[in-house]
């Protein structure tokens, strides 16, 4: 039965269990029609067992979802014509030409002879395939294998669209046209809900983001709102005028700096003062004859949050006792 | 009203069964487990248990390798394709396509029926046109293989079920299965010289059944009452069937 409103999803107590083990544990949300919604969390937090539920993949062990008011567990068949998706490995089937994958997806999602082959087109020409619509998708590259899946995916014009890790391997080229795909299919009215490890593209394009850790949503918000949660983390981010490899000491000794985070010429500062860090920066240039070239204080990062809530270290430190140069867990320099 | 839309909803569903069946033949055509397991097997053991017999009829020789050819490749079809297509994920598109699981099982015996008619209908072409065999009852031969491709292609269906991903896992115990089912089926020894045991397990083979309705086709005489086969055949295959939908709905339910 259809519920009044515009959600595209609507989760309740979404629970599920593999033997002993509490994969995700009674988690709710919501996302709007419209939306571009991340979702991110570590290896083994829940993320892919949730992403199982919602596609109808896996039947939760307590709870109801909702995909545009289709009760998914009385109703599955008709909120799944309402999806795509797009899963992490592409599932095309490569012994079948580009063209024939697209009209195989129709022939599944009910589509009619004479719109199928007419969306096909479209799409091969959407996702320049056009001219390989003959050859068998076993001689594609990765990214025309993804590009193919992800056109199988909006075969039959989802409401909307499952994306798990769609750039993830991609060349330059190829990640700029999903991401610009993905901005696109937004504006047109698809609402997308986003699984990545690549947390600078859910920054980039997400809506909203909500972050899963341990089988439960740690928080859930605009990527702004979770930033702002964690004002006390900041950094001062400062890069020296000397050739790369030159030998910089180690700045994680500085009053105030609580980690420290080596890039090339860069280092990135964590610290609760920045006031103090950066006269401390400057005489530190001073007395290794160093030339600052930029200087900077910065909020904290998407990135900074998903490391903060799940647990993990905000940045690596840098200590000089321990070795320079060294990374530990939980350390993402940029 | 009701009834239109019932109506629409399965020629829908029969629709997306073919376009998988479709799809299968044209993928998997040369797959070499297909053409290991589902073509050469029975090949060879015709060759190696019924040319050996003097007192085989070239109408009995025909219906041998019918009988073996049907049974071997439509029920090597399911379990081949089902784990490949889990293996490589695109069974998960299937699974999460507006079709029910029985509708994508339902496709996917009707792969194992193409197969098995194609490689069936070899040996009896060969028999008609070079050996001049006679077969009394065409028309029920022709229902005959077909209820019986359906039905052994459901069990083939039923064991690629299994949530395993590689083929060996679920062929090596298939074949231990069906192996004893062609010797208990009647097709190396006739089933009135079995011994009482035997013959009581016998029952419990679609093989027998499905050998014992081409013999009435062919022969125009069987062991069983030819009703009975005809009516055993489809119990069979919707038992398959049910037993993989059930199988399907445990892994969605627990997840593998």
């Amino acid at each position: 039965m259809k519920s009044e409103g515009s959600y595209a999803i609507e989760a309740r107590g979404l629970t599920k269990r593999y033997g002993k083990l509490l994969a995700v544990d009674s988690i709710d949300f919501d996302i709007e029609g419209g939306e571009i919604f991340g979702f991110l969390g570590p290896n083994g937090a829940g993320k892919t067992t949730t992403v199982m539920m919602l596609t109808t993949f896996l039947e939760p062990a307590a709870g109801t979802i909702r995909v545009h008011g289709y009760d998914l567990s009385r109703e599955s068949l008709k909120a799944r014509a309402l999806m795509g998706i797009v899963p992490e490995e592409s599932n095309i089937y490569t012994e079948l030409a580009a063209e024939d994958n697209l009209l195989f997806a129709g022939k599944i999602y009910r589509m009619p002879r004479k719109a199928r082959k007419q969306r096909a087109r479209e799409l091969l020409g959407m996702f320049g395939l056009s001219d390989k619509a003959r050859v068998k998708a076993q001689e594609f590259s990765k990214g025309m294998r993804r590009r193919l899946t992800v056109a199988m995916a909006l075969m039959h014009e989802p409401k909307l669209l499952f994306l798990d890790e769609p750039i993830s391997g991609l060349d330059v080229q190829s990640a700029r046209y999903i991401k610009t795909l993905m901005r696109d299919l937004n504006a047109s009215g698809v609402t997308i809900f986003l699984t990545t490890h690549q947390i600078e593209v859910a920054n980039e394009l997400c809506h909203r983001v909500a972050i899963i850790n341990q089988g439960r949503i740690a928080t859930i918000g605009t990527p702004d709102e979770l930033k702002n949660n964690i004002e006390s983390v900041q950094t001062v981010a400062v890069t020296f005028d000397a050739p790369e490899g030159a030998g910089i000491p180690s700045l994680a000794g500085l009053p105030g700096v609580n980690h420290e985070i080596k890039s090339g010429n860069g280092r990135r500062l964590y610290t609760d003062s920045p006031g103090d860090v950066i006269p401390a920066v400057v005489d530190f240039a001073r007395e290794h004859k160093l030339r600052i070239t930029s200087l900077n204080t910065l909020g904290p990062s998407l990135e900074d949050v998903f490391l903060k809530i799940t647990g993990q270290e905000v940045g690596a430190i840098t200590a000089p006792s321990k070795g320079e140069g060294k990374r530990k867990k939980g350390g993402m320099g940029r | 009203m009701k009834k239109m839309s019932f109506w629409s909803r399965t020629v829908g569903g029969l629709g997306q069964a073919w376009a998988i069946a479709a799809k299968d033949l044209r993928t998997y055509y040369f797959n070499p487990p297909m053409l290991m397991f589902g073509l050469i097997m029975p090949v060879l053991l015709f060759f190696s248990f019924s040319m050996r017999r003097g007192d085989l009829s070239r109408e009995m020789g025909v219906m041998h390798l019918m009988s073996m050819a049907l049974f071997f490749t439509s029920s090597t079809a399911g379990p081949v394709i089902l784990i490949l297509e889990r293996r490589t994920r695109t069974l998960d598109r299937l699974m999460t396509a507006p079709l029910s699981i029985s509708c994508l099982l339902f496709g996917k015996t009707l792969v194992g029926v193409v197969f098995a008619l194609g490689v069936a209908l070899a040996p009896l072409i060969v028999g008609l046109a070079v050996f001049h065999i006679e077969v009394q009852n065409p028309a029920f031969l022709g229902g005959a293989i077909i209820l019986s491709a359906m039905s052994f292609s459901a069990l083939g269906v039923w064991f690629g079920s299994f949530p395993a991903r590689s083929v060996g896992t679920v062929m090596m115990p298939s074949t231990l299965l069906r192996w004893p089912l062609l010797f208990i089926s009647g097709i190396f020894i006739p089933l009135r010289r079995l011994p009482v045991w035997a013959r009581a397990v016998s029952y419990i083979s679609p093989l027998t059944y499905a050998h014992d309705a081409v013999k009435h086709a062919v022969n125009g005489s069987g062991v069983q009452p030819i009703a009975l086969d005809v009516l055993i055949l489809p119990v069979f295959l919707m038992l398959f069937l049910f037993l993989a939908v059930r199988l399907y709905r445990r892994v969605r339910r627990l997840g593998y």
